[in-house]
């Protein structure tokens, strides 16, 4: 899917952190000895959708127009949000680290494709996908803690 | 039995082609929801005056309100008559006294209640724009936003109204000047920005301690009934804020009315200058935002990445209706040879139709859509005169809108697709008056001061943009141009709720702007000197 305007990028990215945090509320009950990194991951998702739409809605502006960023397509970047097949902590771990590289580099991308026009969810973007360097870090260490 | 075949055939055929059809609703409707945002406007909607706190009902003939992208009508508007307006003012004039005596900063509070409810509602409010309207649903938002910011600076009120004082002017005297009211403003909304405009003026004035009456355009009146349902949820008390809708009726009876002390427009100059002329023999207070024809000039330093979505949103934002879009793209050569000029020329307005061509256009409310439909189909009629025009006069179509081309399937009655001429000189009928559309100008300047001069010969004075990296260039055009809002690499120099909304020339009427600087417009000093014996 193409994303051209900022609205859907805001679109695309709000239900994208929502599924995330929903996919970790579930993995956190399915895999309890990682429930509360899972759980910190899922607040973090639903605080990151609240940072870009604050961005986005306090700063848009006709002085700033939103329709024309670069084009972004979402299936460059093959992320997929759903319940790994396999409850196997380590393939799941595996599966979830994935996933959040694949998310970082559209955020980055994102917030380059509407750096021109929006600087503020812009720089709002680039820094919650900076971030996320530190949740595959989380995930990677107890990934490396698994025995299974 | 072959009968019995083709019964069999006709009849599996049939469940089939029924299953073929259901299918094909439901992919068709899954792609639509997909697409296309919730409406917030479910029928039509009768829209009625607002009147010392009621609904009232006009007499008036009703008018449908269209949308410009589905062609559906959304709305019926009367056309309200003289004696209605006359009964907004009379309701106006009697909640003057005791609203002027409220306290400045609980007046203020009904502002903090308005914005709260406005952020609530925020959603609502810009899809009804673009239903009404047409533009974007990025760009309603941004409307939506910065109507917003305006009730946040009037909020404040307390502090922005307060006077000044000196103390021993002699021994014993002390001389002070403080701000009063002045009674009933009649406020004039224009089509192109039809939540925010009205709010440029109206929270200032009733934060002062007036009361306002606000007559929205009649193509697209629906946020100014929201507008108004908010500020009686607000709780403003009956007469302070009132909404009358209607044509030159209406606005001739505001012009005429002993009691409406000033009044606050925005729309072409021609009106303009008319209403300000009235007013002045009337003698009432007046501002008067008016047309424009804006220039952006392209240095041979610009960094072209950057300028191009820059143009796009100037000249295309808003399908070109607003009075800061980008008009006229002039290229300049300074400090360039002929051949280096012409291959600058070309590298800029190669990148520029190219990223034009691409615009997606169709419903606003679509949010893979950049570009909406013209208000309605006869504004696009007057485009298409416009680039007949332009071609008869010998500038250059590089880039035809005629040619629509649309996201979704949808009458192509208001789109105009984006249109771009080059070899524009400034003495064409396109290159020098409004066309208020989505159609650029390209024009050359063999150096920044004939590119100065060419802006300098319009008669308009609204806004002008400069691309460059040089602080040089971008100081003496910020000094040298007779312009009233300026931009340095910014294509839409919209000043924000806290700066005056600048403009000059043809482009404004009257001494004091609006937005911040019409507190002093909605107010009259009162300077005291006093002595105790």
């Amino acid at each position: 899917m193409e994303l051209v305007t900022s609205s859907a990028v805001l679109s695309y990215f709000t239900k994208m952190e929502k599924d995330v945090a929903n996919l970790y509320k579930n993995l956190a009950e399915k895999l309890p000895e990682y429930r509360d990194t899972f759980l910190s991951l899922a607040k973090e998702s639903e605080s990151n959708v609240l940072a870009v739409e604050r961005a986005y809605y306090s700063i848009i502006s006709d002085k700033f127009e939103a329709c024309f960023i670069k084009t972004l397509n979402t299936d460059d970047y093959n992320i997929k949000v759903q319940m790994p097949s396999e409850i196997k902590a380590s393939e799941v771990l595996k599966t979830v680290i994935m996933m959040e590289e694949n998310i970082q580099k559209f955020i980055l991308d994102a917030a380059k494709s509407i750096s021109v026009l929006l600087p503020d969810v812009s720089w709002t973007l680039n820094r919650i996908g900076k971030k996320r360097v530190d949740r595959v870090t989380k995930l990677k260490a107890l990934l490396s803690k698994t025995k299974e | 039995m072959s009968v019995e075949i083709i019964i069999i055939i006709i009849a599996y055929g049939e469940i089939v082609f029924k299953k073929f059809k259901s299918t094909l609703k439901i992919i068709l409707i899954r792609e639509l929801n997909m697409a296309i945002l919730e409406e917030p406007i479910k029928e039509v909607l009768m829209l009625r005056n607002y009147i010392g706190g009621e609904w009232v009902e006009s007499k008036g003939e009703l008018i449908d309100v269209v949308n410009p992208a589905t062609q559906k009508v959304i709305a019926k508007v009367p056309r309200s008559t003289r004696d209605e307006l006359d009964a907004a003012v009379e309701a106006a004039k009697k909640a003057f006294p005791m609203w002027r005596d409220t306290p400045p900063h609980v007046r203020a509070r009904y502002l903090f209640r308005m914005k709260e409810i406005m952020e609530e509602r925020f959603e609502e409010l810009a899809r009804i724009q673009t239903m009404e309207h047409g533009k974007t649903i990025d760009e309603s938002r941004g409307e939506t936003r910065r109507g917003i910011e305006n009730v946040e600076v009037a909020a404040g009120i307390p502090s922005l109204m307060q006077g000044y004082l000196l103390q021993d002017i002699a021994v014993g005297m002390d001389e002070f000047c403080y701000r009063e009211p002045l009674g009933v403003f009649g406020i004039i909304g224009p089509f192109n920005f039809p939540f925010m405009v009205p709010l440029w003026f109206a929270p200032y004035a009733v934060a002062l301690g007036n009361c306002v009456i606000i007559k929205p355009s009649s193509e697209d009146p629906i946020s100014q009934v929201k507008v108004a349902e908010i500020a009686e949820e607000a709780g403003f008390p009956p007469g302070v804020w009132n909404v009358v809708h209607g044509g030159r009726e209406v606005v001739s009876a505001m012009l005429d009315h002993p009691d409406i002390v000033g009044i606050a427009f925005v729309g072409s100059t021609p009106t303009g200058k008319f209403i300000y002329k009235r007013c002045g023999e009337t003698g009432k207070r007046c501002i008067a935002q008016c047309s424009a024809k804006n220039f952006l000039l392209v240095m041979p330093d610009a960094v072209l990445d950057k300028t191009i979505p820059a143009l796009l949103t100037s000249f295309f934002g808003n399908t070109g209706q607003r009075c800061l879009s980008g008009a006229n793209l002039v290229i300049v050569g300074e400090g360039l040879s002929e051949h280096e000029f012409n291959a600058f020329y070309e590298k800029v307005v190669n990148a520029f139709v190219n990223a034009a061509s691409q615009i997606r256009v169709g419903y606003g409310l679509d949010e893979s859509v950049q570009m909406g439909p013209l208000r309605d189909k006869e504004k696009k009629q007057r485009m298409l005169t416009y680039i007949e025009k332009g071609i008869e006069e010998g500038a250059k179509l590089v880039l035809d809108g005629r040619k629509i081309k649309l996201v979704g399937d949808w009458p192509h009655d208001a789109f105009l697709n984006p249109t771009i001429f080059t070899d524009v000189t400034p003495d064409m009928f396109i290159g020098r008056e409004e066309l208020f559309g989505p159609i650029a100008s390209v024009m050359r300047a063999r150096n920044f001061d004939e590119a100065l001069e060419m802006i300098d010969k319009n008669k308009y004075g609204n806004a002008a943009s400069i691309f460059t990296q040089n602080g040089k260039w971008a100081r003496e055009f910020i000094h040298r141009v007779n312009i009233g809002n300026v931009g340095i690499n910014v294509g839409i120099c919209a000043p924000m709720a806290f700066f005056p909304f600048a403009g000059r020339k043809e482009s404004f009427y009257g001494t004091l702007h609006g937005q911040r600087e019409c507190i002093d417009f909605f107010t009259d000093r009162k300077v005291v000197i006093q002595r105790w014996f």
